[in-house]
């Protein structure tokens, strides 16, 4: 498989966040990774959980679904962990920020975790 | 109506506002509003009629709306018609097809190219629609209340020339309330909300036309088309929608899965709107609903009447059954929320001990005005938001109100405390064994001192009994005798609205605080021929 050859790093993540490419984004995870999104609605207490990669693909291909731009300004990486933020708009100019960080184990993302804030 | 939109901000309904935006389907524009950013996108379609803004004014509503958005992005609308959405030509009926496109264009304004659809009631055929006719777009389908063939199970062609007759006549006085949630018809505040709901959904002549396309529905023919995984929630009871309708829906629909849940009030925001919730969270994220923590502090009045003066079952159910209406004003009107019956117990809760408080008073007045005996108790404590209270606050309220006294206001002394500086007096009584409690409650009894001796009165020289009419001589007496004011009114043949004034002059003249305070004066000062 193609995808397997690629690199996790913070070009990567640009590229296919930016390109909408959910099956890419799929393959950056490891089988057991865990996402944790904490927003408005899911709370520190109670974030929101996605476990395991097949529900990590379906997370992406909805995101992905949407017709909407993102754009990956900040990526940081220090050994395995990386940070990078996303501001996404809507086509009816709704925005979106992220704020994510991320903790790779063999070349793969592990346990990812987004702060998110939107215009409602 | 400018008093509802005042509780339900003080009760924390109204969040924020949410902004509105308007898509444009062909020449029309349509409103719509979206709330969360879940990672999947949640499309509603409303019933028959439906108003973005009023939605959030309603606790059921709001509460089924949190839940949604807590895990998708839910786009909300209003049909073509109703609500904030372009009105109609009525004499040019859209479509079910151009109102089903209404939901495309919405869905491109928001750049949503999939999602999950969520048809309630009347929106449940166009939600069916919209997946038959858009699979790409179509994420998932969850139908609640809903039904391919109107006059087969909703109504028959003759019960609808009646039903569009009350819409006609009676529009915006919240009459159809009956025919669609037959539970919430003795909610006064939610009779008002529904007549406004009426009002600011559609025109009389948009609903009576509304209500006669709708008749025109069926889609019987396009279920089969429908490949997306399905959910049908149907209540068991449903007075609008014979259940029979989803079985139906899931006879036709390739692997529809049916739940069937108790109620039989028909809106989805109304009844158990979490089971609802929690049933359509676990189909869209394949996960069950994480069982909301969700505690608040709270005070909790728990109000019991009694058959005391043995009325008899009929005028004690018609005494009773005003006290509860009166029950509902009063909670609504101190800032309360009703939050369940429990046999003759009645359960309120504030966000202050001195609310609560203030509300027992004015309930107790209700109570002997209306002549029916009230006992009640307040507690503070941790209680669970959803559902009925059930928890140890709730029953330890409840046994404080099963202990009090007839007339009496028992609360825990952790009330009193709160309650310092609100004006409120509280006696002491002692401590009483509970059931769950490793020690005694200490508890207080609230009194009503400040109704009646506003702090400025300059202090009367004692009273003689002299100074009582004959007439209010024997009115303390009936008191005495511990009657309630409808009963005196009965024996004196005088109005019980009399009965009251005659009390209040009674205790003004004696300066005293409390009908129990009068009654005690009148056994000191006990003649032979009474006061």
């Amino acid at each position: 498989m193609l995808t397997k050859t690629q690199n996790v790093d913070g070009p990567a993540i640009k590229k296919a966040i930016e390109g909408r490419d959910g099956k890419m984004l799929s393959s950056f995870y490891a089988d057991d990774a865990l996402v944790r999104v904490i927003d408005r609605n899911n709370p520190p207490s109670k974030p929101r959980e996605i476990r395991g990669r097949a529900a990590i693909g379906t997370f992406w291909d909805d995101i992905c679904s949407r017709a909407m731009t993102h754009k990956v300004d900040t990526t940081i990486a220090d050994g395995d962990n990386l940070a990078f933020t996303q501001a996404c708009a809507y086509p009816d100019g709704t925005k979106v920020f992220c704020a994510a960080m991320l903790e790779l184990k063999n070349g793969r993302i592990a346990r990812q975790t987004v702060v998110q804030a939107w215009d409602e | 109506m400018v008093g509802d939109q005042k509780s339900s901000v003080r009760a924390g309904t109204l969040v924020r506002p949410i902004e509105t935006r308007y898509a444009l389907s062909g020449e029309v524009r349509i409103a719509y509003q979206v709330v969360g950013q879940g990672s999947f996108d949640l499309v509603f379609v409303p019933g028959f009629i439906s108003n973005l803004d009023l939605h959030w004014e309603d606790e059921g509503y709001t509460r089924l709306l949190r839940r949604l958005c807590a895990f998708s992005r839910l786009i909300l609308f209003d049909k073509r018609g109703t609500g904030l959405s372009d009105r109609v030509d009525v004499r040019h009926l859209p479509s079910l097809e151009t109102r089903m496109d209404d939901v495309r264009a919405v869905m491109d304004a928001a750049g949503s190219g999939r999602a999950a659809i969520l048809g309630a009631s009347e929106g449940a055929p166009l939600a069916m629609l919209f997946a038959a006719t858009y699979p790409e777009r179509t994420r998932a389908l969850a139908l609640y209340g809903g039904y391919a063939h109107f006059h087969k199970w909703v109504m028959p062609p003759e019960r609808l020339e009646a039903f569009i007759t009350t819409a006609e006549t009676a529009w915006g006085t919240g009459a159809t309330l009956p025919s669609f949630a037959p539970g919430r018809v003795d909610d006064a505040h939610f009779a008002q909300w529904w007549g406004r709901f009426e009002r600011l959904s559609a025109s009389p002549t948009a609903a009576a036309v509304l209500a006669r396309m709708n008749a025109g529905i069926d889609v019987r023919g396009i279920l089969p088309a429908i490949s997306a995984p399905t959910l049908l929630v149907h209540r068991r009871n449903d007075v609008r929608v014979d259940p029979e309708a989803s079985r139906f829906l899931a006879r036709k629909i390739h692997g529809a899965r049916l739940v069937e849940i108790p109620g039989r009030d028909h809106p989805i925001w109304t009844g158990d709107v979490d089971r609802v919730a929690d049933l359509i969270e676990e189909f869209l994220t394949g996960q069950p609903a994480v069982a909301d923590p969700e505690r608040v502090l709270a005070a909790l009045l728990v109000t019991h009447t009694s058959d005391t003066a043995k009325l008899g079952d009929r005028m004690w159910s018609e005494r009773s059954q005003r006290f509860q209406e009166t029950w509902r004003l009063l909670v609504g009107r101190h800032g309360g929320r009703i939050a369940g019956t429990h046999g003759e117990l009645m359960i309120s809760r504030f966000e202050g001990p001195a609310r609560a408080i203030r509300c027992a008073a004015a309930l107790r007045d209700a109570a002997q005005q209306i002549g029916i005996a009230s006992a009640q108790g307040v507690h503070v404590g941790e209680i669970e938001l959803r559902g009925a209270p059930v928890g140890l606050t709730a029953r330890v309220t409840m046994q404080l109100a099963t202990h009090a006294g007839r007339g009496d206001i028992l609360a825990s002394r952790l009330v009193a405390d709160l309650a310092a500086g609100s004006g409120l007096h509280f006696v002491d009584a002692g401590r009483i064994s509970l059931d769950e409690l490793g020690e005694p409650l200490p508890v207080v009894q609230a009194t009503s001192e400040q109704h009646l001796e506003p702090a400025c009165r300059p202090k009367s020289k004692p009273s003689e009994p002299a100074s009582l009419t004959a007439r209010e001589s024997e009115v303390v007496s009936l008191i005495a005798d511990g009657k309630s004011n409808a009963a005196i009114a009965a024996e004196l043949r005088l109005s019980e609205h009399t009965v009251k004034r005659h009390v209040a002059n009674i205790l003004l003249k004696l300066d005293l605080p409390s009908r129990a305070a009068a009654a005690a004066f009148s056994a000191r000062h006990a003649g032979p021929d009474g006061p």
